[in-house]
């Protein structure tokens, strides 16, 4: 069945095609629409769940817990300050080792209020312990959405699953999907059977105190869960393609990289339109190649250095910043490529906030860097000052004059 | 690929438009991609929505500045719809009354203009909310006839599949008046809506 729907509802039937069985959710722009579609599955008769309505994130995340650590497929999905104020229990449900995805449509942080499209949420959450999958369309977004509990649930990994997309790029886009039959989905991703459940039956005691002596040995355990997810996020996609059909399952996407001399790098919706960018850089005679990294955690490390360790120049797009460093997925390239090859790399710190990021002014930079008129380090070629900020400015600078405020 | 962007007024069914016209894509076999600049959602406050079609998937999400087509759903919007970005051949489709002293000034534009009276056929047809005329499916079937994007049947055969039943014989009627009413205020060199659409491609 194809249908032509916003990235927020074909990420709702992921959840229902899923048989996700407990979802716990608090509305937040630009997310909502998510389990307001969960909502009216449910209300429909079309999906056997529990919908548990909570007060706030934080309480989702809790009431989630719960729910997965009673062996029950569970979901939310949140956004930006959603994300934020379940912070804590980001790293519980990592740290118990619980199956269970949750979609994040990236957005700006606050405060200047802003719901547009930004990378800082999930970024800021990097190191909770969750695997992090950025999509780049709707096919995409609804087959992660299934495959993430098959990785999720793999007993190699028992870590949590974080699908993100882009907030109205990809959240409000009516764009065509594929979805795929019941019976299909079914095939591929059997009921949940979790390691260990809560149980009057068979009391016991997890996530307690734990001593030094024993703390890193968890740390640790949690580290090889995730390096085992290298292999298992491809494993599921590749069965997945054998079964339902389609395939998102590289770490990385690359596009025209196999004679390339240059390389785009970057994530999300921005990564679709760097695609075009890529295209007409060729056409201009400019042998450009894209890898659009998927895995945001586990980090496509190996494929970095295969891919872009040979090339001559690097030019990643960051939709975030690391203040008092940089771009945070450049300094995550850079790593990857440390003492492999001898690319220079540079960094687009753009589009945050929703700042629309056009092929043209892609393509734009990547000439500049090609011309070495573009600086090394992250810069922010789409900052401008217009007269909105001067009058901000200069009524500030008023103020100060008179001595400040009191 | 052809792009087309809408300017409107909240309350003027923008959004609805650009979704069924990418169902309509979509049952003719195109690759559809339909969008809303996501801001304040009040009746009355300008919308901005925007539409791609290609024979190819379509890769590009940023938003459209040089419009093959530009469709102004209230006059009130022209000005700043124009300032959002043209291109050499853009065609514009306006909601204004051939007669009106606006259409008059649409003739003095540098682009081949197509005029629809997308509010009379909308107040006709009892297609009022809140006193707001909801002009999108009226301008469903302009956007048809001026785009050739989609047929006026995949048009109908969207609403028949989302409109509710009580309202469906209105809105056919709202698509095929919008269809059959677009008056060129201005073509471009040669007469002819295929014309115009020449001098885009």
């Amino acid at each position: 069945m194809r249908l032509v729907e916003t990235g927020n509802h074909v990420a709702a039937w992921g959840v229902r095609l899923a048989r996700v069985e407990v979802v716990s959710a608090y509305p937040i722009t630009p997310q909502t629409q998510v389990i307001e579609e969960i909502s009216r599955f449910i209300d429909e008769g079309e999906m056997q769940c529990e919908y548990i309505p909570v007060e706030s994130e934080h309480s989702a995340m809790a009431a989630l817990i719960a729910s997965a650590a009673m062996g029950v497929r569970s979901f939310s999905a949140t956004s930006a300050h959603g994300l934020a104020y379940m912070h804590e229990l980001l790293h519980w449900a990592a740290g118990i080792r619980l199956p269970m995805v949750m979609v994040n449509v990236n957005r700006a942080l606050g405060p200047g209020w802003n719901i547009w499209c930004d990378h800082q949420d999930t970024l800021a959450a990097r190191d909770t312990g969750w695997i992090q999958i950025h999509c780049a369309s709707h096919q995409e977004i609804l087959d992660t959405v299934i495959q993430a509990y098959r990785i999720s649930e793999d007993p190699k990994v028992n870590l949590p699953v974080m699908v993100c997309y882009d907030a109205i790029f990809l959240s409000h886009n009516y764009m065509q999907v594929e979805i795929p039959s019941q019976e299909d989905v079914d095939r591929f991703l059997p009921p949940f059977r979790s390691l260990w459940r809560l149980d009057l039956h068979h009391p016991l005691t997890h996530g307690s105190v734990i001593y030094p002596d024993d703390y890193e040995e968890v740390r640790y355990s949690m580290f090889r869960g995730m390096e085992n997810a290298r292999e298992v996020v491809k494993a599921a996609a590749r069965e997945y393609r054998e079964t339902v059909g389609g395939y998102h399952g590289e770490l990385v996407d690359a596009y025209g990289i196999e004679d390339a001399e240059h390389a785009l790098v970057a994530m999300g919706s921005m990564a679709s339109e760097a695609r075009v960018a890529v295209e007409a850089l060729r056409e201009a005679g400019h042998r450009f190649g894209l890898v659009r990294v998927r895995s945001y955690r586990p980090f496509p490390v190996e494929e970095c250095r295969r891919l872009l360790a040979g090339l001559q120049k690097v030019l990643v797009l960051d939709r975030s910043i690391s203040f008092g460093m940089e771009g945070p997925l450049y300094s995550e390239v850079k790593a990857s490529l440390y003492g492999h090859g001898d690319a220079v790399i540079y960094d687009l710190v753009t589009g945050l906030g929703g700042r629309d990021v056009t092929y043209e002014f892609i393509a734009e930079n990547a000439v500049a860097a090609l011309e070495g008129r573009l600086d090394a380090g992250s810069v922010w070629p789409s900052v401008r000052l217009n007269r909105h900020h001067l009058v901000s400015k200069s009524g500030v600078e008023r103020l100060g004059s008179k001595g400040g405020a009191r | 690929m052809v792009e087309v962007r809408f300017h409107s007024l909240g309350g003027q069914g923008a959004v609805t438009l650009v979704n069924m016209l990418a169902r309509a894509g979509d049952l003719v076999g195109k690759y559809v991609q339909a969008f809303p600049f996501f801001g304040a959602e009040r009746r009355g406050a300008p919308v901005k929505c925007f539409l791609r079609m290609d024979e190819k998937p379509i890769y590009l999400r940023s938003q459209i500045y040089r419009p093959d087509f530009l469709v102004v759903m209230s006059p009130a919007v022209l000005e700043a719809a124009l300032e959002e970005g043209t291109k050499e051949g853009t065609v514009l489709l306006v909601n204004a009354k051939e007669e009106e002293e606006a259409a008059k000034k649409l003739a003095g534009l540098p682009f081949p203009v197509f005029a629809v009276d997308g509010t009379s056929i909308a107040i006709d047809l009892g297609m009022e909310v809140e006193g707001m005329p909801v002009t999108n499916i009226a301008f469903l079937g302009a956007v048809s006839y001026v785009t050739e994007l989609v047929p006026l049947e995949a048009v109908t055969e969207v609403i028949r599949e989302s409109v509710p039943p009580g309202r469906v014989e209105a809105s056919m009627e709202a698509a095929r008046r919008g269809f059959t009413s677009v008056v060129e205020i201005k073509g471009a060199d040669v007469p002819g809506r295929k014309a115009a659409r020449g001098a885009v491609r």
